[in-house]
C-alpha cells in the first residue's frame, strides 16, 4: 500500500514538474504562471495526510530546485511546510468543495511570503516590494484557478489506490 | 501525531543546510553535479514534450497570420518612415544598422524554448533545445531578428538555461542611440529599468544598443524607452524600458556562442589625395 501511494505521489510530482515548466511557465498570461507542484502538493497532503503530504513536498521541492536558478532547498523549505500543514487539514479536506480552495490560496500565498523571505535573507536580488506584489496578485489566483480541475483528480487517484486514505 | 512532526522538524532542517552549504560553496558548489544530472535526465524529456507543446503554443497564445502580416507591414512603414525623417534620426539608425551588422559577423547557434522557470513568480527564465554539444557555453547572449533576449546561465549537454532580460538578476551596459549616453539597464520582472548615473536626458521612444562586454556583443536592440521619471532632487534618471523581443512569445531564438574579445573594427583610412 504504502509503496504503491509512493510511486503515485513520485509519477504525479514529476508529471506536474514537466507540466509545469513546459506548458504553465511558457503561458503567455499576464503577471505570473501558475503553480501547478505546490496545487498538487496541496492535493496530496490533504488526500493523505500529514507524513505523505510532508516527504511529497520536500521531494517536490527539492526536484524542482534542482532546476530552478536559485540556492538549493529554498522550494524545499517552503513546499515541506506546506505539505505538512496542508495535511493537518485532511480529516477536513477530503469531501469538502470549498476546503481545497482556500488552503490552496493559503498555501500559494504563504508560500510566496516564505520564498521572498528566505531571498531577503539570502541577498536575493529577484525580492522587490514590486515583484512580491506581482507573485502575490499573479502566482496566488492561478493557483486557486487551478485547484478544482487538480485536487479532486488527485484525490480520486488516491483514494482508488488506498481503500482508506485518511488511515495512517 | 509525533511521527510528522519530528519528519517535519528533519525535512526542514536538511533543506535549510542546503541552502547554507549551497550559499557557502557560491560557484564551486558541490550540489553542481546534482543540477547536472537534473539537466541530463530531465533536459531531454523537456526538449521531447516542450517542442510538442510549442507547436500547441502556436495555436493557443501566438499571433495570427493578420498579426503576423500587420506588424510585418508596421515594421515596413516605420523604416520607410525613419528614412524620411531628419538627419539625427538616420544616423541613429546608421548607427543600429552598424551595430546589428556587427551582430552578424558572429556565429550563432538557433534553438527553440521548451521550458521556462518560475520560482513562484520571482524568476524569468527560459530552457534551450541546444546545449554545450552545441557549442554554448556559460555567459553568452541569446538574441532574436529583434534584439537581445538575455545570457545563458547554465549549460547541460543538450539544453542550456537562459536568463532573460527582465529577470531582476539581469543587468547590461546600455547606451541610447540618439544621445549616445551610457547607462546600466536591469530587469524589473516585467520590463527593464535604464539608469543614468551622468543626469543626461533621455526621452519617451529612445532606443537602446548593448555598449558590448565579455558576455554582450555590442550593438544588440535591449529596448525602446516607454516612460521617464526624473525625481527633482535625485541625480539619477530613472527609465522604464519595454524589451525589444517579444520574450512572452518566444520561440525561435539564436545563441551567439563566440563572444567579441574586442569590438570588431576596421582601420580609417585616410581620405585620398584630391588629383591636381
Amino acid at each position: 500500500m504504502r509503496l504503491r501511494r509512493s510511486a503515485l505521489a513520485a509519477a504525479l510530482v514529476l508529471v506536474a514538474l514537466l507540466v509545469q515548466a513546459t506548458v504553465l511557465a511558457r503561458l503567455p498570461l499576464p503577471g505570473a504562471a501558475p503553480d501547478l507542484v505546490l496545487v498538487v502538493v496541496v492535493g496530496f497532503a490533504l488526500a493523505g495526510g500529514p507524513l505523505p503530504g510532508t516527504v511529497t513536498g520536500f521531494a517536490a521541492g527539492l526536484l524542482a530546485d534542482l532546476g530552478a536558478d536559485h540556492e538549493l532547498g529554498r522550494t524545499a523549505l517552503v513546499l515541506t511546510l506546506v505539505g505538512y500543514l496542508a495535511g493537518l487539514l485532511a480529516d477536513d479536506g477530503a469531501r469538502s468543495r470549498l476546503l481545497p480552495l482556500l488552503v490552496v490560496g493559503g498555501a500559494a500565498a504563504g508560500a510566496v511570503t516564505l520564498y521572498a523571505a528566505e531571498g531577503i535573507l539570502l541577498g536575493d536580488r529577484r525580492i522587490t516590494g514590486e515583484a512580491y506584489a506581482a507573485a502575490m496578485t499573479g502566482t496566488v489566483p492561478y493557483c486557486v484557478l487551478l485547484t478544482p480541475l487538480v485536487v479532486p483528480a488527485v484525490g480520486a487517484l488516491v483514494r482508488r489506490l488506498d481503500l482508506d486514505p485518511l488511515r495512517r | 501525531m509525533r511521527g510528522p512532526r519530528l519528519l517535519l522538524v528533519l525535512l526542514l532542517l536538511t533543506a535549510f543546510t542546503l541552502t547554507v552549504l549551497d550559499v557557502r560553496f557560491g560557484g564551486r558548489s558541490p550540489f553542481d553535479a546534482l543540477r547536472d544530472g537534473a539537466s541530463r535526465v530531465l533536459g531531454p524529456v523537456e526538449r521531447v514534450v516542450g517542442g510538442a507543446v510549442s507547436g500547441l503554443g502556436d495555436v493557443l497564445g501566438g499571433d495570427s497570420a493578420e498579426q503576423e502580416r500587420l506588424r510585418a507591414e508596421n515594421a515596413r512603414l516605420t523604416a520607410e518612415l525613419r528614412r524620411s525623417d531628419d538627419l539625427e534620426r538616420r544616423v541613429a539608425e546608421l548607427d543600429r544598422l552598424l551595430g546589428l551588422r556587427e551582430v552578424a559577423d558572429h556565429p550563432r547557434v538557433p534553438a527553440r524554448v521548451v521550458a521556462a522557470g518560475s520560482s513562484f513568480g520571482f524568476a524569468s527564465t527560459v530552457t534551450l533545445d541546444a546545449g554545450s554539444r552545441d557549442g554554448i557555453r556559460e555567459g553568452q547572449s541569446v538574441v532574436t531578428g529583434e534584439g537581445l533576449v538575455g545570457r545563458t546561465l547554465r549549460v547541460g549537454p543538450t539544453t542550456c538555461t537562459v536568463l532573460l532580460v527582465t529577470d531582476p538578476g539581469f543587468t547590461v551596459g546600455a547606451r541610447l542611440t540618439r544621445q549616445g549616453t551610457v547607462g546600466l539597464a536591469t530587469g524589473t520582472g516585467r520590463g527593464l529599468r535604464y539608469e543614468l548615473v551622468e543626469g543626461g536626458r533621455v526621452e519617451v521612444g529612445d532606443a537602446l544598443l548593448t555598449t558590448g562586454s565579455d558576455t554582450f556583443v555590442p550593438g544588440l536592440p535591449v529596448g525602446r524607452v516607454t516612460s521617464v521619471e526624473s525625481g527633482a532632487t535625485s541625480l539619477v534618471t530613472t527609465a522604464v524600458v519595454e524589451p525589444a523581443a517579444r520574450l512572452s512569445s518566444l520561440d525561435l531564438v539564436a545563441v551567439v556562442v563566440e563572444p567579441p574579445r574586442s569590438a570588431p573594427r576596421a582601420p580609417l583610412a585616410p581620405a585620398p589625395a584630391p588629383a591636381s
